[in-house]
């Protein structure tokens, strides 16, 4: 018979993953005020369904699950969850590869230039389920499974759109990247 | 393993998400071609910046005390 922990001991495994969780909610919300609130309710909405929780499991991810869930719910009116976001005409656009049109040596001296604001920026330019994969995958370390789990959707719909995330995340370095002169094109291809 | 099919699965490399043989068939495949090795490492980089740059906030200490009190009340 599984017995339920006491509340203290969730309180204290819960707020463990507190700033993983605050991470998350300012790439989401993009506004510090606003993830300050996410992750209270969040947090609120987690002790009160924790009898849902299996102990045994990721409970990281089940409380990622709930931000976002309720990110999605509260902020953005339930809007995006089923957005396509298969339309995007440059998806194909790669750094690596536009660097290697610009006859530069596309090595690692161009990533360190890029200041850390701007790949922020960039991150927060992006979609928000874009967004939410890049920080679950890139920034947090959550294996596909897991971020497939909490974002309810399937592992080839999260590498899809890991793929198409970070396409567009170094598009938008590859323009910072010339208007700040870190990067001399070539040429304009027609 | 062709260039082509080991671009394929370089993501999914630097990921760590390929069993034991699929990685070392890539890691194969990257031992000879600089080419696709120096383009194994942007990956990589550029995953570790996004890491790096979004990976350092803190919770306020403000926050974390209203939590403990919504936890433990």
């Amino acid at each position: 018979m599984a017995t339920e922990a006491p509340q203290g001991d969730f309180a204290a495994q819960a707020i463990e993953h507190l700033d993983t969780l605050y991470r998350g909610a300012l790439r989401l919300t993009r506004d510090p005020d606003q993830a300050q609130d996410l992750v209270q309710d969040t947090y609120a909405r987690a002790l009160r369904y924790q009898a849902s929780f299996k102990p045994g499991t990721n409970l990281r991810a089940w409380l990622f699950a709930i931000m976002r869930n309720l990110f999605w719910d509260r902020f953005k009116g339930g809007q995006g969850r089923e957005v396509s976001l298969d339309q995007d005409s440059d998806e194909d656009f790669g750094l690596y590869e536009r660097l290697q049109d610009d006859s530069a040596h596309p090595d690692l001296d161009v990533l360190d230039q890029i200041a850390a604001d701007e790949v922020v920026a960039a991150v927060d330019q992006l979609p928000p389920a874009y967004r939410e994969v890049v920080m679950l995958v890139d920034v947090e370390g959550f294996a596909y499974k897991d971020a497939a789990e909490i974002l309810a959707v399937p592992i080839g719909t999260v590498m899809s759109r890991l793929h198409r995330a970070r396409r567009q995340l170094q598009r938008l370095l590859y323009d910072y990247a010339v208007e700040s002169g870190i990067v001399h094109p070539a040429k304009e291809s027609a | 393993m062709n260039c082509k099919e080991c671009v394929e699965r370089l993501e999914e490399l630097v990921d760590k998400e390929l069993t034991p043989l699929e990685a070392s068939e890539v890691q194969m495949h990257l031992e000879n071609c600089p080419s696709c090795t120096d383009r194994f490492e942007f990956e990589a980089g550029m995953k570790r910046l996004v890491r790096t740059c979004c990976g350092s906030d803190r919770a306020p200490e403000s926050l974390r005390e209203r939590l403990r009190a919504i936890l433990n009340g």
